[in-house]
């Protein structure tokens, strides 16, 4: 799962021109660590949804890497 | 000496844009930038001078609006240099300026289309008086929409300061609230969504203002969780109208003043030409404007109603319109293209999410990236789909609905 994550993040990133991250940890933040708009973090939901059917940002409640894994457990 | 502008840390006071103002020999008809306090001291200088301005995005492309000469986007005109001995005099002298100002608005069909305002039509409902000195807005809207010109007029004309927050992210928006003591935010529920989750307790906000698109009773919890001494109120403007209606919840009122001049009709509202810019785009009825929203009465006899849904194709994508139409034509000149659809996706960060559905010539080597970096060439960014999906036939409805045969 942790792997499909960090696949999916790359290929946001790599389209908004950023290099591709080698790796994640539960603490970085999607916004500061991780550099995502609202933009970039709608397109996360949608792909995430695609992939295990959930819905991350439900409830508003994420801001981490580790909060992502959390929800997909 | 009050504080007109705090823009990543820089801070421009009312005395120094004064100075500005009075050394202006020129101005910008059609101006470019991404310097929030560049934008505005031109903006101003336009109508203290009574001269026309057209207000463009900064991440415009060139060929996205039909009628712009990309020769004359920030091309320097001269004016008359003019000496104001406060900012007061030239707040009074901008609120009887004659200036045509021109907006862009996403419209229904083909590329966006111009909208052209006077100073009346877009301060409606600006207030001003001592009530409203001292305010701190945290300025949330691009400063080229009608939502952002409105913010910029209300602080301006009392005075205010205001704290730039435009696409600013969760942390530095905080920060900003902290350190300046901001005490209103106009933004869109998106804005608001992503300051999400909440981490402690704001004090200094007094006052939240959505608009843009629809916001719902959950959030408007999480706004007072937040900001605990915030009022929070919902706003109506549109391209076309400026600022019309406000409503405390879902239950907007229509104002005493404009009640002659709005009429509902198979539950669209409508609004008499006098209220509206001038635009050759606009779609009458006699002296109305069919404005694409419909409507449901809450209490006729009271004017109150709330709206439940958009009549046309825009997509709301947090609070940024867009016509897929315009997306889809932008697509479909790329040669491998054989059909598209582009829709929107019910999403919990932006309300919707752009997506689209391509179908492709057979052995077409074109990629989902491939598509949105040509996209990035030709489009603003909030309008390109965030979801491209390859298809050997288009299934869905633009509303992402399954289509039924």
């Amino acid at each position: 799962m942790e792997t499909k994550i960090l696949e999916i993040i790359n290929y946001i990133r790599i389209n908004k021109k950023l290099e591709a991250l080698s790796e994640i940890h539960p603490s970085d933040n999607l916004r500061n660590q991780i550099g995502f708009t609202s933009f970039d973090l709608a397109e996360l939901t949608v792909r995430i949804e695609d992939e295990f059917d959930i819905d991350i940002f439900e409830d508003g409640l994420v801001s981490t890497i580790g909060d992502i894994f959390e929800k997909l457990k | 000496m009050p504080i007109f502008l705090i823009d990543q840390e820089t801070v421009f006071t009312y005395d120094y844009l004064l100075k500005d103002i009075n050394n202006a020999i020129a101005y910008y008809p059609m101006f470019r930038t991404i310097n929030l306090y560049d934008f505005f001291l031109n903006f101003v200088i336009s109508l203290a001078s009574n001269k026309p301005i057209v207000l463009i995005d900064s991440d415009l492309n060139n060929s996205e609006i039909e009628g712009i000469n990309e020769k004359s986007v920030n091309l320097a005109y001269p004016i008359k240099q003019v000496c104001f001995s406060s900012i007061e005099e030239i707040v009074k002298c901008i609120q009887v300026s004659k200036s045509e100002i021109s907006i862009y608005t996403s419209g229904t069909t083909g590329q966006p289309k111009k909208v052209v305002h006077t100073v009346s039509t877009l301060t409606r409902y600006i207030r001003v008086s001592d009530r409203y000195a001292e305010q701190i807005w945290g300025f949330a809207y691009n400063p080229t929409h009608m939502a952002g010109v409105q913010v910029f007029f209300q602080a301006f004309e009392n005075i205010n300061t205001i704290v730039n927050v435009f696409n600013k992210n969760r942390q530095q928006v905080y920060d900003s609230i902290d350190k300046y003591g901001i005490t209103h935010i106009s933004a869109t529920p998106t804005f608001f969504r992503l300051l999400l989750p909440i981490e402690k307790t704001y004090d200094s906000i007094k006052r939240v203002t959505l608009g843009g698109e629809k916001s719902d009773n959950k959030l408007y919890e999480f706004i007072l969780q937040i900001f605990p001494g915030a009022k929070i109120n919902n706003i109506y403007a549109s391209t076309e109208a400026g600022s019309l209606f406000v409503a405390n919840g879902e239950n907007f009122r229509i104002p005493a003043n404009i009640i002659d001049k709005i009429k509902i009709k198979d539950n669209e509202l409508m609004i008499h030409k006098s209220l509206l810019g001038k635009s050759d785009s606009f779609n009458f009825q006699g002296e109305y404007f069919f404005t694409n929203d419909l409507i449901e009465w809450t209490n006729k006899e009271e004017g109150l109603f709330r709206f439940v849904s958009r009549k046309n194709e825009l997509i709301n994508v947090g609070g940024y319109k867009v016509n897929p139409l315009e997306v889809e034509s932008v697509i479909q000149q790329l040669p491998d293209v054989i059909q598209v659809m582009v829709y929107g996706k019910a999403n919990s960060v932006l309300g919707n999410v752009l997506c689209a559905e391509v179908k492709l010539q057979e052995f077409s080597a074109l990629s989902e990236f491939s598509i949105r970096q040509y996209l990035s060439e030709k489009l603003q960014d909030f309008k390109i789909p965030r979801k491209i999906k390859f298809v050997n036939f288009i299934s869905l409805t633009r509303t992402g609905k399954i289509k039924r045969l």
